[in-house]
């Protein structure tokens, strides 16, 4: 089977198509790591640039839209032509979520610089780590073509599951035990949230990566196989 | 008439077993082997020369017009082998009515048209032959648009209403497989549809097989579709399966526009 579609335009429409979902799915990934690092780093700027790049991730949002829309009108795609365009849109919501996620997470950064520097705000960073690699994972599969890695990401993040749990404890507790920074805990219990349901928007990508390359439907799928 | 039987329908209504045909020396189909269900839209496709409107002729022996042609294998219509020696090609016809891709009306009227079939069979009462117009004409949804002008000929109707005009030409002898061959080939885009919505209609009457080189066309109005290539079977299934996640790399190339 040739790679190349017979039609010139059809090519170069779903070459367009995968580079947008991945240039967004970079300017998403770039947000998440600059708003975690204003956090840490009580960068105001680095904060206030996440929050207005986030306009750039929704027009890319409304792009790729609008180039699945033109293939479907235009081509008529089937098959893995047609998957590919189907889970390349669905995907872009789940990266302008991602994207809200940083925003958030951006201006919470904001708002705790406000305040004297919190002593364990680094608790993040772990929670963070590990939503980070899922994100890039599943960046990477649907890049590569690569099934399997997309599969596997629902798993690893019931890890991020069980991190996050622990550190939302941690710092629960914190507030329990009537410390006075109240306020900056409750931003960190927010931002380690938003870490943790990335974590499940990637997952979320891997499962539209697994239909477009296998044709199988793993959402809500126990067994999780291809 | 098939569908008229209380039984369920036949899964094997059309039943083509290990077949080969040959054009003189040359071999045009393979072992072809499938079975084609009752009462549903069954879609040949592939590129020209893959032998599927060979396969379709031979559903009804229109191939044994053709000199030096030869076969093996056997096609076998609700379990009666086409080539049974009781079986009479003329009876054979009746069975099995074809649309072909360019409109093909005798020079004569509507109502003579609809009629003809009934008139070489030496069936001439009026009441039956009237009763045989208003059915057909109804069945191929013509019958508003032509009942008061019955009368005239046959070649004044557009170019969808000749081609829907042949079809209840095909099915006035209420045969029990429609065969059709690229029949939206010749017409606008908006015959197109009332074709396929008449095809969709007609399957709860007749087997319907059905060529087309429309990918669109076998996904909106066939239940099954099977995919030739070169002579041989390549693919063949559930058509949304087929066009959503063809199991044959050769399938996938066709139908989304990379073969070579």
């Amino acid at each position: 089977m040739q790679n190349t579609h017979i039609l010139h335009d059809f090519n170069e429409a779903i070459t367009a198509l995968r580079q947008e979902v991945l240039a967004m799915a970079g300017q998403a990934r770039l947000n998440l790591e600059r708003a975690v690092e204003s956090l840490l780093t009580r960068n105001v700027d680095l904060a206030n640039a996440v929050i207005g790049d986030d306009n750039e991730v929704d027009e890319m949002e409304r792009k790729v839209d609008r180039l699945g829309m033109e293939i479907l009108v235009r081509f008529h795609p089937v098959a893995s032509d047609l998957r590919l365009v189907l889970s390349s849109m669905k995907i872009s919501i789940n990266l302008e979520r991602i994207s809200d996620h940083a925003t958030s997470i951006a201006k919470r950064a904001r708002k705790m610089a406000k305040n004297q520097e919190l002593p364990d705000v680094n608790i993040v960073e772990q929670v963070y780590a590990m939503s980070d690699q899922l994100l890039r994972d599943a960046i990477t599969a649907y890049n590569n073509h690569d099934a399997a890695l997309a599969l596997g990401l629902h798993e690893r993040d019931k890890e991020l599951n069980r991190v996050y749990k622990r550190v939302s404890n941690t710092l629960t507790q914190r507030i329990e035990e009537g410390d006075e920074r109240t306020d900056d805990y409750l931003h960190l219990i927010f931002v380690v949230r938003s870490l943790e349901r990335i974590g499940d928007l990637s997952v979320n990508v891997g499962e539209d990566t697994v239909f477009m390359e296998a044709a199988k439907d793993v959402r809500h799928d126990e067994e999780r196989q291809i | 008439m098939s569908a008229t039987t209380a039984t369920m329908p036949r899964p094997d209504f059309i039943h083509v077993e290990d077949y080969n045909f040959w054009y003189g020396q040359n071999q045009v189909l393979f072992d072809i082997d499938m079975e084609i269900p009752e009462c549903q839209v069954t879609a040949l496709i592939g590129p020209s020369g893959c032998g599927k409107s060979t396969l379709l002729r031979n559903m009804n022996r229109m191939n044994d017009l053709i000199d030096g042609v030869s076969h093996k294998g056997d096609i076998r219509l609700n379990g009666t082998s086409l080539y049974d020696p009781d079986v009479e090609v003329i009876s054979l016809r009746k069975r099995v009515g074809m649309v072909f891709q360019k409109y093909n009306p005798f020079a004569k009227s509507i109502y003579e048209n609809v009629v003809f079939s009934l008139r070489v069979a030496g069936r001439g009462k009026r009441c039956e032959l009237d009763e045989t117009v208003e059915r057909s004409l109804k069945d191929a949804a013509l019958w508003d648009e032509v009942k008061d002008r019955l009368h005239d000929s046959a070649f004044g109707l557009s170019g969808g209403q000749q081609q829907r005009l042949c079809i209840a030409r095909a099915i006035a002898n209420q045969p029990e497989i429609l065969l059709m061959d690229e029949p939206c080939a010749a017409l606008d885009p908006l015959a197109t549809l009332k074709i396929e919505e008449l095809i969709t209609t007609l399957k709860k009457q007749f087997t319907i097989v059905i060529v087309t080189h429309n990918m669109e066309q076998a996904t909106r109005c066939s239940d099954r579709t099977a995919f030739l290539y070169m002579g041989k079977l390549v693919e063949y299934g559930d058509t949304l399966q087929l066009f959503g996640n063809p199991k044959q790399k050769d399938t996938e190339a066709y139908i989304s526009g990379r073969f070579s």
